[in-house]
Parts: C-alpha cells; sequence; structure tokens
C-alpha cells in the first residue's frame, strides 16, 4: 500500500546488498538486528528496499562487514 | 515483545494503578465537599489524577527515544495522521456545534486521537513493513 503523500524521495532509490552480505555471513536477520540494535523488521525494510537506514546506521553495517558505504548501497541509474 | 516494550508497559501499567487511585480519591473527594464554584481547593482536588498522566507521558517520551528508526518513521506517519485527522474532525464538529449540535466534551478528543494513532500506527506498519521477511 502506499502511505498517504508519499515516503520519501530516496525511497526506491537507492539498492543495497545487505542480504547477500548477510546470507554470506549465514546470519538470519534478526542475527544482523541484534549486532546493529534495530529491529528485524528493520533490517527487512532495508534489505527490501523499502526503508534507506540513516546515515549512522549506514556505517554500522558497512562497519560490520567491512565494506565501504559505496559498496554496499548504490544509487540506482 | 521488546525489553523497552516491556519496561514501557510496565511504567504505564503503575502509572494507570495510580490514575486510578487519584481519579477515584478526586471523585470521591468532590462529591463529599461538592461541586460548586471552582475554588483553589476544588481545583487541586479535580486537578489530582493530572500527577499520574505526568508518569505515562514520560514513560511514553521515554519509549520514543528508545526506539529505532525505523519505528521512529512508523510513529511519525501514525502520529501526522492522527494529528491532522484529528484537527480535522474536531474543527469540523466544533462547526457543526454553531447550528445546533449537542457539545461533545473535551475529554472526547484525546481518545479520538488515539483512535486515529492506531489506524495510522496499523497503515504505516503495513506500508513500512510490507515485502516479506525474505530471511
Amino acid at each position: 500500500m502506499h502511505w498517504p503523500g508519499g515516503t520519501g524521495t530516496l525511497a526506491a532509490a537507492v539498492t543495497n546488498t545487505v542480504r547477500d552480505l548477510r546470507a554470506e555471513k549465514g546470519w538470519s536477520q534478526q542475527d544482523l538486528a541484534d549486532k546493529l540494535s534495530v529491529s528485524r523488521q528493520t533490517i527487512n525494510a532495508i534489505e527490501t528496499g523499502k526503508y534507506d537506514p540513516s546515515l549512522p546506521l549506514a556505517f554500522k553495517l558497512a562497519k560490520l562487514f567491512g565494506k565501504r558505504i559505496e559498496q554496499m548501497f548504490v544509487p540506482e541509474a | 515483545m521488546s525489553k523497552s516494550k516491556k519496561q514501557y508497559l510496565l511504567e504505564v501499567a503503575g502509572a494507570l494503578a495510580l490514575y486510578t487511585v487519584l481519579l477515584v480519591f478526586s471523585i470521591v473527594t468532590l462529591r463529599a465537599i461538592g461541586v460548586g464554584s471552582p475554588t483553589p481547593l476544588r481545583v487541586v482536588i479535580a486537578l489530582l489524577p493530572m500527577v499520574a498522566t505526568v508518569f505515562i507521558m514520560l514513560a511514553a517520551l521515554r519509549f520514543f527515544r528508545r526506539m529505532d528508526e525505523l519505528e521512529k518513521r512508523i510513529q511519525l506517519d501514525s502520529l501526522a495522521l492522527a494529528f491532522v485527522g484529528t484537527a480535522f474532525i474536531t474543527f469540523g464538529y466544533g462547526f457543526l456545534e454553531i447550528v445546533g449540535f449537542p457539545h461533545i466534551s473535551w475529554f472526547a478528543v484525546w481518545p479520538l486521537m488515539a483512535v486515529l494513532w492506531v489506524i495510522g500506527h496499523a497503515l504505516a506498519r503495513r506500508h513500512w513493513h510490507s515485502g516479506g521477511s525474505g530471511d
């Protein structure tokens, strides 16, 4: 469903590799959520592209996976 | 249920228990001394239950601060809907009262906002959580 007034301009403009990187580590969404102190739903929303994380959370994700932010979050052309 | 939600519910339950005690005391006392003009004593006794609502407000604010960023976004969407919906309905009904509709107590405003908040939260959760678990 669509939220009245839209969801923000960045909502579908960024793809990410969080799901693939998490799968490589063999972690569940809950495992990753616990490591980042967020809810499992937040991880799911990030992986499905529904929600773009804040810069601090993106940095935490990048640090956890040993990547740079731009390697994990890529603007769609 | 998350730890912070458990703590919030515990805090609210305690505050609601205090609210109930103060409310009963306030009603019984006001009946005993009579409800006439708003003397300082009557005002203080009438407002006594509000002491407990301060604890509820503080618990709610602490709960909001502990939420993760997506839940905060969901709450923002929910509260925005409750805010504009309450404005729309209360103003609309206010105009209807001018043409003879029965007066409704101020006590009705917050329950209305709460109902819209719950509806907004359900809609926002559906929006932000849709897309499968993908575990």
